[in-house]
């Protein structure tokens, strides 16, 4: 998978680049508005991730002209603007997505996937780990071909585990991936683990092996190992 | 006290005196002329009656007017002729009346008389009466005309000063209004109302400066709070990291979310009051919003046990609906966050109002307080300390009322709209 990130922030793109690349992606970045459009025009992406407060032009041009030439192109639009008014003209004009800085890479992730799945695939293929594989259109979760019956928390809970596998995800990283703005609301985060705990049993009882690992005052991890 | 009431009173203090003065300056000036008049007269009767005496040596009845009063009584010596002034009974009416004498000595075929010659001073009291009613007339039209003027001065040329009071007593900075008023004749006025203008106009700029500022610093946060958290994220798939450094790490992860939701927060916050959120067009129907939202707090009501009862019209107020999701946002997660555990809430949403019931522990003090900024209760330390300041923010900015009670355990927040 290609990726391409339009980010004037280098720190931040070293980051987001160095997790991808983890990922197997490859990811290339633009520092700015001008070399961005100069790469959407030679190179083909599966994703482009833009930031529409860039130094010399406004992202929301650049993702305007990926569409008219590149329709099959991912978009993900990242911005330090919360306001709504920015979200709905970046979802107006065909952007897939809208993350708001700062944001969790992992979350970041997810919906990079998310969005690649859609796109190349109709949101038709099955994602597969292990023993699970999960049918994206039915919301649903096998394994071993034996449903899994979860919760709608579950569900997004594991499809993100997944999605970020062989990473350590924080608690604050899944709260708010499963409450969103809500997640503040979290005294604690008691609510994240009776989700693990449930998810883990109901995926044990199925016959699949214990993926999750417990990180001690961190998070979570979900691997094969 | 009014300025008119205060400039009357002095009014009328300053015209009594003045016109009591006066009233006392005619009556003496004119006495003067009259007793002037009246002394011409008893001496121009004197000189009648010394020549009748002298050369006719008898007076005739009628030498004098009638009403006046001529009498001679013989005595030794002669002395100084008077002029007096003296009261004198009068059988018929059975009262006194004023008299103005001349007495002087005549001889007589050498005998002398004193002769007196009494005037009746009828005008006198006729004056008197005169002058006390035209200055009883007077001061009882000048009081009169002082306060027909008073009343339509202040419902006339105050008229202005009103407005611009009015106007100010309505003045809410955070609409950043600036005032305008026409154009006035009465210099003064015109003046204040320049100044007031001139005023609201630094005001709100002033205002807005401070918002944008906090806004643009709010904002500006954003981007290395988003370098710092992916950072750390990257960090955290280092498998080289001992355990307690995780912890470190991890202790700073929740520290860097923290502030990033506080700054968000912020943001939403300073948004709402600089007006950046249009003004919603059309009523948004809350109940779907309240519905979904109840869903999505689901498992954190299931793991209270909380019990929910909703009573819901499909109504709302006008506002944009990003706005109301965010109010009913608040308003739940609050009556959650500050419920009890086995508590309950009650939604009940009805034309005009929506009305958010939860019991709770008691609180200390007003519960308004509640709506300032970081107001919260030390014992929920999660809570970010904004969500009902949002909520008060949003419904100032729609003209909406909010009000806290509490009625026995039940915390009640209401929401009125027109």
């Amino acid at each position: 998978m290609k990726l391409l990130l339009i980010e004037d922030e280098k720190a931040l793109a070293t980051s987001i680049q160095n997790y991808f690349q983890r990922e197997n992606f490859i990811c290339e970045w633009a520092a700015d508005y001008e070399t961005g459009i100069e790469k959407v025009n030679i190179y083909r992406y599966d994703c482009v991730l833009i930031d529409i407060m860039l130094p010399d032009g406004d992202g929301l041009d650049a993702v305007r002209e990926l569409k008219k030439k590149f329709p099959e192109t991912g978009i993900i639009i990242i911005s330090a603007k919360n306001s709504l008014d920015d979200r709905i003209s970046g979802l107006n004009l065909g952007s897939d997505d809208y993350l708001t800085k700062p944001f969790h890479l992992s979350e970041l992730n997810a919906r990079v996937q998310a969005v690649i799945r859609r796109r190349n695939f109709q949101g038709n293929q099955q994602i597969v780990f292990g023993k699970i594989s999960i049918d994206p259109q039915e919301h649903s979760a096998t394994v071993a071909r034996q449903e899994v019956i979860l919760t709608r928390k579950e569900y997004d809970l594991l499809v993100y585990l997944i999605a970020n596998k062989n990473r350590v995800l924080t608690k604050e990283s899944i709260a708010e991936h499963l409450w969103g703005d809500d997640a503040d609301l979290m005294d604690n985060f008691d609510f994240i683990y009776t989700h693990i705990k449930n998810l883990r049993k109901k995926l044990m009882d199925k016959g699949a092996p214990d993926y999750l690992k417990s990180i001690y005052g961190v998070g979570y991890k979900f691997s094969e190992s | 006290m009014k300025l008119l009431a205060r400039i009357l009173r002095y009014q009328i203090m300053t015209s009594l005196l003045v016109l009591f003065l006066g009233a006392g300056l005619f009556f003496v000036s004119v006495r003067y002329l009259i007793d002037d008049e009246v002394n011409k007269e008893l001496l121009n009767s004197q000189i009648k009656v010394s020549w009748q005496l002298r050369n006719i040596d008898a007076l005739p009845v009628y030498i004098l007017q009638l009403g006046d009063s001529l009498q001679l009584d013989a005595v030794r010596y002669p002395r100084r002729p008077i002029l007096r002034e003296k009261l004198l009974y009068n059988i018929a009416e059975n009262q006194y009346h004023p008299y103005r004498q001349l007495i002087f000595y005549e001889r007589v075929e050498g005998q002398w008389y004193k002769v007196t010659i009494s005037k009746l001073l009828v005008q006198r009291q006729q004056l008197m009466n005169a002058v006390v009613m035209t200055v009883t007339f007077i001061v009882a039209l000048l009081l009169i005309s002082l306060l027909v003027l008073n009343s339509v001065l202040s419902g006339r040329i105050w008229r202005p000063f009103n407005k611009t009071l009015a106007a100010l007593d309505q003045y809410q900075l955070e609409k950043h209004e600036v005032l305008k008023f026409p154009e006035e004749e009465t210099e003064e006025f015109e003046k204040l109302n320049q100044s007031v203008t001139q005023l609201t106009e630094r005001l709100a700029t002033t205002y807005q400066n401070l918002k944008e500022f906090t806004e643009n610093a709010a904002h500006e946060i954003q981007t290395p709070l988003a370098v710092i958290l992916s950072k750390i994220e990257g960090l955290f798939q280092d498998e080289t990291l001992t355990e307690s450094q995780l912890i470190a790490l991890s202790e700073v992860s929740e520290a860097a979310n923290r502030l990033s939701k506080l700054n968000q927060a912020l943001l939403l916050l300073t948004k709402i009051e600089n007006r950046q959120f249009l003004a919603g067009t059309e009523p948004v129907n809350l109940s779907p919003i309240i519905n979904r939202k109840l869903r999505d707090l689901e498992d954190l009501i299931d793991q209270r046990r909380i019990n929910i009862k909703t009573e819901l019209q499909p109504t709302g107020p006008v506002m944009h609906p990003a706005l109301a999701e965010v109010l009913v946002n608040n308003l739940l997660t609050n009556a959650i966050r500050h419920n009890l555990q086995n508590g309950s809430i009650l939604i009940a949403l009805s034309t005009g109002k929506l009305e958010v019931k939860n019991t709770g522990n008691a609180i200390n003090g007003n519960p308004e307080q509640l709506f300032e900024r970081f107001r919260k209760d030390t014992s929920q330390s999660a809570s970010l300390g904004l969500g009902l300041a949002l909520v008060k923010t949003i419904c100032q900015v729609n003209g909406q009322t909010l009000s806290y009670n509490i009625e026995n355990e039940w915390h009640v927040l209401t929401v009125t709209w027109q």
